[in-house]
């Protein structure tokens, strides 16, 4: 039996030599911002679940929060939104960005041009691209209106953002047309990290290019995809500046999605002072949701990684 | 090579790590400096001191510039710093108070929606009573003992805030000949003849329509005070018996809903912002328009109208005024307590708010006087079309109502919802009757608001009677 290893004394020297020290002194700036700008404001959330606060005053509320919480059908109703935007956002956003970053990576005279193009919404301020996308969704006077009059396709002007009917899918529309060049430009990283000689083997073997793309391409993207993937989802779960700039939740609160509703309580309206103890209360459960579903993600991913 | 390279990446991690410490120094210095607020003493021949103002208002900013030029010119010992910051206008008051770095002096207006009574209990605003007590000049050009409201610019004795200027209530706007066209020779005095005339001016076939909402608080354009002139309970508050009470609103809402079922709405206009409303105005897209007197300015600088163009006041359901029209105080000043030089921050204000100032403010067309003796004083030829949106006798200050934590859309998006059908208007008003007692209930409970009670309460002359205030 062999003897166990003493436990090695701690040296300041040896730890200064083997780097350790230099590594924890590179890290501090970086634990600092975390602390200030992430961990402490997350803290100070749970000071204010039991308080009716209004950014000046706190008063004790109690369970009153939670209680609401779960009678809250407003909540409950823009969690379902949520869940419904997120999923037509990535129904629509993931093949889509896929297919272009195919496409962009074939080296096709131009691509350069369209890739900037495409990217372009990626760098442009959401705020300022939901305000023009609210001219041209407009009733009255919109360029979609217009076109698609003009083309035959309707005879009469859809209310892109305030018939509850088709509001949901003009915030989807906006939402796909900001991220989907972001995801290509993922997607083209990943793409151009599988070798060529796969697929003039697979040439040679006579594969055709969809056969190519589904047996070599998306099992050989999947890292890839299962990141992309993740940041998709929780991304469309926190959006809501778009929103807020188009519909502000309307019509009727049939585009109102979780973040949204939270950001209206904190800040207050024109007659409501701020909740900022209940939005506290409503900003944990949404974290809690977020997580779950991301959770629920990776352990889809891990179990499709083991079959595949 | 390798100690090279690691001496390197030590002096690195040192320098990096300098420079957060000195950073976390710096800024705990420059929180010290704010400290003594904004109020700052410099100079070798005598102190002079420096009193920060910010304002939320940029319409007026060249006149302001122009009158804090003269009153630092003129004056060696005081001088003015000012800021304007139209974004989170009053959270970043708040924010900067807790850091320290508060302005002297806030630019303060009723629409501003702050509750008084918060910022009072936390500390941060200054009574003005002791100042203006020894100004005889301050009193009598603002008329500071008739323009006391409780809850909105005092407490009790105490005048945090006194507004020189005022926002007409809503008037109507409208396209003179496409009324006449219309068979419409003045603007209709009730509500019913307003829906008519709106339907009678709609032809979708020219892509003409009678009138026009937005999506930025459109209750409030016109629709809020019709109801008021018609009797309903400003903000659903019952005043004589200090509860909520929606059911008043009901043959307004109803009425309302009239202009979207026949059709007379311009399409989509309830989603597009304010703005957008104003130009498809001014370019005759629609006849008619509602809102406050900042559209003397808006159709004449910002979208100027080519067409005639007539300013007339609500209708009501029966065609009588049978409640006051609210209007909205502007052009004030508060004084943080976070300031260390209050004399010389008293003198900005009795300045800013002094004769010359406001008579050049006035007749500048940036807002209407408040008191009768700036009314009387300033020249009214001189602001155009400010003209039409002169005070009316049934215009007054409401007294605030409790200010309740409801749950759910506030009055004014659910009566709108109701306009637009989403909802009954019998659903509309039980519902909000019930949130906002609730909410009252609640607010009595932990304290964070008082049931006002007026039992003298005139709706005509709101702001006359004696308020008590319970806390159950």
């Amino acid at each position: 039996m062999s003897k166990p290893k003493a436990k090695e004394k701690f040296s300041f020297k040896k730890s200064l030599a083997n780097g350790d020290v230099t590594a924890m002194v590179m890290l501090i700036p970086a634990v600092l911002m975390l602390a200030v700008v992430s961990i402490y404001p997350f803290l100070w959330m749970f000071r204010y679940l039991m308080y009716d606060y209004n950014g000046m005053t706190s008063y004790f509320s109690g369970t009153y929060n939670f209680t609401r919480m779960l009678e809250d059908k407003i909540f409950w109703e823009s969690v379902g939104h949520t869940f419904e935007y997120a999923a037509l956002k990535l129904v629509f956003i993931i093949p889509l960005s896929l297919i272009m970053a195919e496409l962009m990576v074939q080296k096709i005279k131009g691509s350069g041009i369209f890739r900037v193009i495409y990217f372009m919404p990626t760098i442009i301020s959401t705020a300022i691209s939901a305000l023009v996308f609210s001219f041209i969704f407009a009733a009255y006077n919109g360029v979609l209106n217009a076109v698609l009059r003009a083309t035959g396709i309707i005879d009469q002007n859809v209310n892109w953002l305030g018939d509850k009917n088709v509001a949901m899918w003009a915030v989807i529309i906006v939402a796909i047309w900001g991220g989907f060049g972001n995801y290509m430009i993922y997607f083209m990283s990943g793409l151009s990290g599988i070798s060529k000689d796969v697929y003039e083997s697979a040439m040679v073997d006579g594969a055709s290019g969809l056969t190519t793309f589904f047996r070599i391409t998306l099992p050989m993207l999947s890292p890839m995809l299962k990141v992309i993937l993740m940041l998709a989802i929780t991304g469309a779960f926190k959006d809501y500046e778009s929103i807020m700039v188009l519909t502000q939740g309307g019509p009727d609160d049939r585009t109102q999605v979780m973040f949204l509703y939270i950001y209206q309580l904190i800040f207050g309206t024109a007659t409501t002072t701020p909740q900022i103890g209940y939005a506290c209360v409503l900003s944990l459960v949404a974290a809690l949701i977020v997580g779950i579903v991301t959770a629920v993600y990776l352990l889809i991913a891990k179990k499709l990684d083991d079959v595949v | 090579m390798k100690n090279a390279r690691n001496l390197g990446i030590k002096i690195t991690a040192a320098a990096l790590s300098v420079g957060v410490l000195a950073g976390c120094g710096a800024s705990s210095s420059s929180t010290a400096t704010s400290t003594s607020g904004g109020a700052e003493s410099t100079g070798s021949n005598g102190d002079v001191t420096t009193i920060e103002v910010w304002s939320n208002n940029r319409h007026d900013e060249a006149y302001m510039t122009e009158v804090i030029e003269k009153f630092n010119a003129e004056n060696s010992d005081v001088q003015i710093k000012y800021t304007i910051m139209t974004d989170d206008y009053w959270n970043s008051i708040q924010l900067a108070y807790q850091a320290n770095t508060a302005p002297d002096i806030a630019a303060i207006a009723a629409s501003d929606g702050i509750v008084l009574n918060d910022y009072v209990n936390g500390g941060m605003f200054e009574s003005l009573t002791p100042f203006i007590n020894e100004d005889a000049e301050y009193q009598k050009v603002n008329e500071t003992a008739d323009h006391m409201y409780e809850g909105l610019n005092s407490i009790g004795e105490d005048i945090y805030w006194v507004a020189s200027g005022v926002r007409s209530g809503s008037r109507i706007q409208y396209n003179v000949e496409m009324l006449k066209n219309a068979g419409y020779e003045t603007f209709p005095t009730t509500f019913s003849d307003m829906v008519a005339a709106a339907q009678a001016v709609t032809d979708p076939s020219s892509n003409v329509y009678g009138i026009a909402t937005t999506s930025s608080a459109p209750f409030v354009r016109w629709l809020e005070g019709i109801g008021e002139m018609s009797g309903a309970a400003h903000m659903g508050y019952d005043y004589t018996t200090g509860t909520y009470d929606f059911s008043s609103w009901k043959p307004v809402i109803e009425e309302a809903a009239k202009l979207f079922t026949n059709g007379s709405v311009l399409p989509g206009s309830e989603t597009q912002g304010v703005d957008n409303g104003r130009a498809l105005f001014a370019q005759g897209a629609f006849a008619i328009w509602g809102n406050a007197s900042q559209e003397a300015g808006v159709f004449t600088e910002q979208f100027p109208v080519s067409f005639d163009w007539g300013v007339a006041e609500l209708p009501t359901m029966d065609g009588e005024v049978k409640g006051a029209l609210s209007c909205t105080p502007n052009y004030g000043y508060t004084m943080l307590t976070s300031c260390e030089d209050k004399e010389a921050a008293w003198k900005v204000i009795s300045y800013l708010q002094g004769e010359e100032v406001l008579k050049g403010y006035f007749e500048g067309g940036y807002s209407l006087p408040m008191s009768s003796y700036m009314a009387d004083l300033y020249d009214s030829s001189k602001v155009g079309r400010l003209a039409d949106f002169a005070l009316t006798d049934y215009e007054d200050v409401y007294p605030s109502t409790p200010a309740v934590t409801i749950e759910g859309d506030d009055y004014q998006v659910t009566l709108w919802n109701a306009v637009m059908g989403n909802v009954s208007v019998d659903d509309a008003i039980a519902d909000l009757n019930e949130r906002y007692n609730a909410a009252l209930e609640r607010g009595l409970a932990n304290g964070s608001c008082t049931r006002v009670v007026i039992a003298d309460f005139d709706p005509m002359n709101p702001s006359a009677g004696t308020a008590e205030y319970l806390t159950e």
